[in-house]
């Protein structure tokens, strides 16, 4: 079992995230990498069921194991990777490729909280795995927002995965006890750090911030881990605060309102996702 | 890469820079062609989210002159080729964008764009 340790977040969250986020992926990027390679069935199955011509956005690509997708269609839609991480971009750009036969994919270098696209011009956006890096709780449902402005009034699709605090049996990693049963009206997760160990092979020159354990370089990754209702409540409140309605299209919203439909939620494989879709009545 | 298309969806997002902040101008570009398997329903599609005269503007800026100044109504087979050429085969791998109106440079090298922000420009 790997530990994870609870810490609590004492710098400016974004001083706290440029160390124990940006710097740790740019170092173990190669390594990382290489262990994520098999997208996630509910993922796979929303990029597989967009119409032909959609174009979107992958907030926090990492390695960009869903930029080639899908993998029936491939070139039917086009999704565009963004990461914090230019040593994972790196990799992202030519995901998908086979000796050979090298692919270009779109990425760009950038922040899940900056905004540099014209509003609603995508048709759907994923963020995967990403948001639970950011270190309070008002980036992470800003991080939501950017994600509902990037995307279409009209038609616009959103699916989100953060790591929960309700691990399944099979994963690798003891997590600290607290009040984690469900029953708090107001879930609030845990701040935790997770060790990266870099293998031999991957080991950098240069590493920042490790921690020596014989010889093996220990990178502390900051996650916030999720309580099982936390994400629906943050993208609910990221959407009312957007001046969205929450619930499903409907008739008795009078005409032009904006809302946004929850379309699916729950839990996959240790994390939690949830689903939307905006509307304009 | 920064291909056309993609340039086609990037604003600048400069904290107060939100009028004419789109669309950014190229700057000093080294442009590759990399060939990329057609498919014209993509295409056909995907153009709705285009800004048309943004486009034309930005394929001249990285050298290519086969798209029309107006959007023509009709989408032939010859010219969903041209369009798939201009968004899909240049690739902008060096050089910058500009923003029109606050003068942001947002960096292009080895073919990826740097959005970042430095924290007194974030809105």
């Amino acid at each position: 079992m790997k530990p994870v340790k609870s810490v609590t977040v004492v710098d400016d969250p974004q001083i706290h995230e440029d160390q124990y986020v940006h710097a740790v992926y740019d170092q173990i990027a190669s390594h990382f990498s290489s262990t994520r390679y098999k997208p996630w069935p509910i993922i796979a199955k929303f990029l597989s069921d967009l119409p032909t011509g959609w174009i979107g956005l992958d907030s926090g690509a990492g390695n960009g194991k869903y930029l080639p997708l899908p993998a029936d269609r491939p070139g039917c839609i086009l999704t565009i990777g963004l990461d914090r991480s230019r040593n994972l971009l790196q990799i992202a750009q030519h995901a998908g490729s086979e000796p050979g036969r090298l692919i270009t994919r779109e990425v760009v270098w950038g922040d899940v909280l900056g905004s540099g696209w014209r509003s609603g011009v995508f048709d759907y956006a994923i963020s995967i795995a990403t948001i639970h890096h950011l270190a309070s709780h008002g980036r992470r449902k800003l991080a939501v927002q950017r994600l509902l402005q990037a995307v279409s009034p009209v038609h616009g699709r959103v699916l989100i995965y953060v790591w929960a605090i309700e691990q399944d049996e099979l994963s690798k990693r003891s997590i600290p006890t607290s009040d984690t049963d469900g029953s708090n009206p107001h879930p609030t997760g845990e701040d935790v750090f997770v060790p990266w160990v870099m293998s031999r092979q991957h080991k950098q020159d240069t590493p920042v911030v490790p921690t020596l354990v014989a010889e093996t370089p220990v990178y502390n990754r900051y996650y916030h881990m999720f309580a099982n209702g936390e994400l629906k409540q943050l993208a609910v409140q990221a959407a009312e605060e957007f001046g969205l309605v929450i619930g499903p299209r409907g008739s008795v919203y009078d005409e032009g309102c904006r809302g946004i439909e929850i379309v699916q939620e729950g839990w996959e494989r240790s994390n939690y996702y949830v689903e939307l879709r905006r509307w304009v009545s | 890469m920064v291909r056309l298309i993609t340039h086609n969806l990037l604003a600048c997002h400069v904290k107060g820079c939100t009028t004419n902040n789109f669309p950014l101008v190229f700057q000093d570009v080294q442009v590759e062609l990399q060939e990329a398997e057609f498919n014209p329903d993509f295409i056909r599609n995907m153009l709705s989210r285009l800004e048309w005269t943004a486009l034309v503007n930005a394929a001249k800026q990285v050298g290519d002159t086969s798209l029309p100044l107006e959007q023509p109504d009709m989408m032939d087979d010859e010219l969903l080729q041209k369009l798939h050429h201009a968004l899909m085969e240049i690739h902008v791998i060096e050089g910058a964008m500009v923003c029109q109106n606050c003068k942001h440079v947002y960096p292009i090298s080895n073919g990826i764009p740097n959005m970042l922000l430095a924290e007194h420009e974030i809105g």
